[in-house]
């Protein structure tokens, strides 16, 4: 745990020094240091230091999120992407930037409401058809919505060439040019996910070993998962607000974690907070300095890391469940 | 003679060769065939320029009103042509892919055989120093997709779960690549491709027609050819094997089949994966369950792409929605459909 810390710090402070243009990691220390340049000072601050702080925001959310859903579904695939979850959240803050939404708060709010609504559609259905413990069905289900969702977004960019821009941008899942009030504006939701966990991470380890023993343990299997619902909705919701839809992070992360911690879901979600904006900022390093002056959308990069994993994990001898 | 024949069939002899036809195939592509007339005669008349109807006559032979016999010869055939056989090489190869991996969700759009193909076109389109044809390249992008996702499944089973999540891992990160190869050119070489990579008989890459309808003259045939081992594969592998079908070779001919149409559809039309959904499933509606609706998915298939696309050109006209969008609008709340209605029969 102290080791991951130390080694996101250490990736958090590559993130501020490191990128395209000509303000070199020498000179980006020397502003941390505290006797930088101005056009240092400004890339450093206004730049490089909220990407990176959104970077670890988004990282954590994304993380935690995919923990949770695949605690709750009981299936290792469950991923805030593969599920539909970040399309319906997605597909939310498109419809509100086209219809001229612009306000930071309202648009995490939409992305949130977006994600609840992709959330309770995939695992309601998955739920209410009785193939909870399929996660080939589960996947499926999800890869189905989200190419519905996806197209939908896609149409609104063809609807609109003046928004399309402002979409079209954010759609692949980026750090770039995002604003500081963004991230502060996500923050209560933030607070209000975390308190969640909290409270619930206890029933959920109980849980896993069945609604029979949860019930017995004196918790509430439905009042649990509805939790752990808004949960995910309220993290993916202001993830995706923040960087749009970023893929294979809820996958990896918690593999990753679940590696490292053991069955113990408590665990899990403690390692989940560091190795989420890990995985993000690595990508989103790798994806400034790849194509450098351009840069790739980080989605690109995430899905490059997870599809693996998503592979290691289907090829694993055990039988999937959780 | 006739007396071993099964009721609903047709048993047709000629010398030692013989024929089972199953009567209500017949009638089912007769059915399809009738709808699909009328639709094509729309789509050759209506548009931003109306034709009368019966100025579509003369325009197709070249004589009447040059204008008429411009835009129905050069421009409308020609895409009605495309919409036909892209429409119909989509839904037989989702027909096939569904009864290899019995499962009706699991078509090529699903597994990720579009978004291979598309991956490697999208890299001859926007030219990234690849000069073969985006057919070829097509190909060459879903057969890669089919080969990863089928060699991860090891033992060459088509039906478990490896199968399938593995194959939406590959096409995840095959998309992700056109993402990659979009974002490294230039904004115009990725404004042209882009309606493409959402699924467009607009753009049309001139050679693509030809090779589609060559690889569909070669693969219906040999579907049909493989028509009574597919549907023994519609069963338990002890149940396949016992009906004396080699479940491995016939695993690999039908998925090698659904690659090729797929992948030479894409290049034509772009990844329009929701036609080899719903085509398959407005046939299998309509057929018996015994056998595998394949002409009946191609007809199908070449019918709803012909009424998308039609839709498309006409609903917000002059803007014009590329087919994939219509298609996946009308085919999304259709799967959600077959999630939620009570599960009938596991193909």
């Amino acid at each position: 745990m102290t080791l991951l810390v130390a080694l996101l710090a250490a990736v958090a402070i590559a993130s501020v020094m490191l990128g395209a243009g000509d303000v070199t990691p020498a000179r980006a220390l020397a502003v941390l240091l505290g006797r930088g340049d101005d056009e240092a000072a400004f890339v450093v601050g206004s730049l490089r230091a909220p990407r990176t702080l959104i970077g670890i925001v988004v990282g954590v959310s994304l993380g935690l999120a995919g923990a949770l859903l695949q605690a709750v579904s009981r299936n290792p695939l469950a991923e805030p992407g593969l599920l539909g979850v970040s399309a319906g959240a997605a597909f939310a803050v498109g419809v509100a930037l086209w219809l001229g939404a612009s306000a930071a708060t309202l648009r995490i709010a939409v992305g949130q409401l977006g994600a609840l609504l992709g959330c309770v559609a995939v695992l309601g259905v998955v739920r209410l058809r009785g193939m909870g413990d399929d996660p080939v069905r589960l996947v499926l289900a999800g890869a189905a919505f989200s190419a519905l969702l996806a197209s939908l977004t896609s149409l609104l960019l063809l609807f609109d060439q003046r928004t399309a821009d402002e979409i079209r941008f954010w759609v692949v899942g980026s750090l770039a040019g995002r604003h500081l009030e963004d991230l502060v504006a996500v923050l209560p939701s933030l607070a209000v996910a975390l308190g969640i966990i909290a409270v619930i991470a206890r029933p959920l380890a109980a849980l896993a070993l069945g609604e029979r023993v949860a019930s017995g343990l004196g918790h509430h299997p439905g009042r649990v998962r509805l939790l752990v619902i808004l949960a995910v909705a309220l993290l993916v919701g202001a993830a995706t607000a923040l960087a749009g839809p970023i893929a294979f992070v809820g996958l990896v992360v918690p593999f990753a974690a679940r590696a490292l911690a053991g069955p113990d879901i408590r665990r899990t979600l403690w390692l989940c907070l560091p190795l989420g904006p890990l995985m993000v900022l690595v990508a989103d390093i790798v994806s400034r300095l790849v194509v450098a002056p351009s840069e790739l959308p980080i989605g690109v990069l995430t899905a490059l890391l997870g599809a693996p994993v998503l592979v290691a994990v289907v090829r694993a001898r055990r039988l999937p469940t959780l | 003679m006739n007396g071993g024949t099964p009721s609903g069939y047709w048993h047709l002899t000629l010398g030692r060769a013989s024929l089972l036809l199953e009567r209500r195939a017949l009638w089912v592509g007769a059915l399809l065939l009738s709808a699909l007339l009328p639709a094509s005669l729309a789509y050759l008349v209506l548009g931003t320029e109306r034709l009368p109807l019966a100025g579509l006559w003369p325009a197709l032979q070249g004589s009447g009103d040059p204008f008429a016999a411009f835009m129905v010869q050069e421009l409308r055939l020609p895409r009605l042509v495309a919409a036909w056989l892209s429409g119909a090489a989509f839904a037989l190869a989702g027909c096939l892919m569904q009864t290899l991996a019995r499962n009706r969700l699991a078509t090529p759009g699903i597994i990720g055989i579009d978004n291979g193909a598309t991956a490697f076109a999208v890299a001859s389109i926007v030219g990234l120093g690849v000069s073969l044809a985006p057919p070829a390249m097509a190909l060459a992008g879903g057969a890669t997709a089919a080969a990863i996702t089928f060699g991860l499944a090891s033992g060459g089973d088509t039906r478990g779960y490896r199968f399938i999540v593995g194959g939406i891992g590959i096409g995840a990160v095959f998309g992700a690549v056109t993402q990659l190869r979009l974002a490294q050119v230039d904004i115009d070489s990725a404004n042209a491709a882009y309606p493409w990579t959402v699924g467009t008989l607009n753009s049309r890459s001139p050679g693509a027609v030809t090779v589609l309808a060559a690889g569909l003259a070669l693969g219906l045939p040999l579907a049909l050819a493989l028509g009574r081992s597919l549907a023994g594969l519609r069963f338990p592998d002890a149940v396949a094997s016992g009906l004396g079908i080699p479940l491995k070779r016939r695993r690999l001919q039908v998925l090698t089949l659904a690659v090729l149409l797929t992948a030479l559809a894409v290049a034509l039309a772009g990844p329009v994966g929701m036609v080899g959904l719903i085509g398959p499933e407005i046939a299998r509606s309509l057929s018996s369950p015994r056998g595998v609706p394949l002409v009946a998915s191609a007809l199908a298939g070449a019918l709803v792409m012909v009424l998308a696309d039609l839709v498309g050109r006409l609903l917000l006209a002059p803007i014009e929605l590329p087919v994939g969008i219509v298609t996946a609008i009308v085919g999304g709340p259709w799967l959600l459909w077959i999630l939620l209605r009570p599960s009938r029969s596991p193909v």
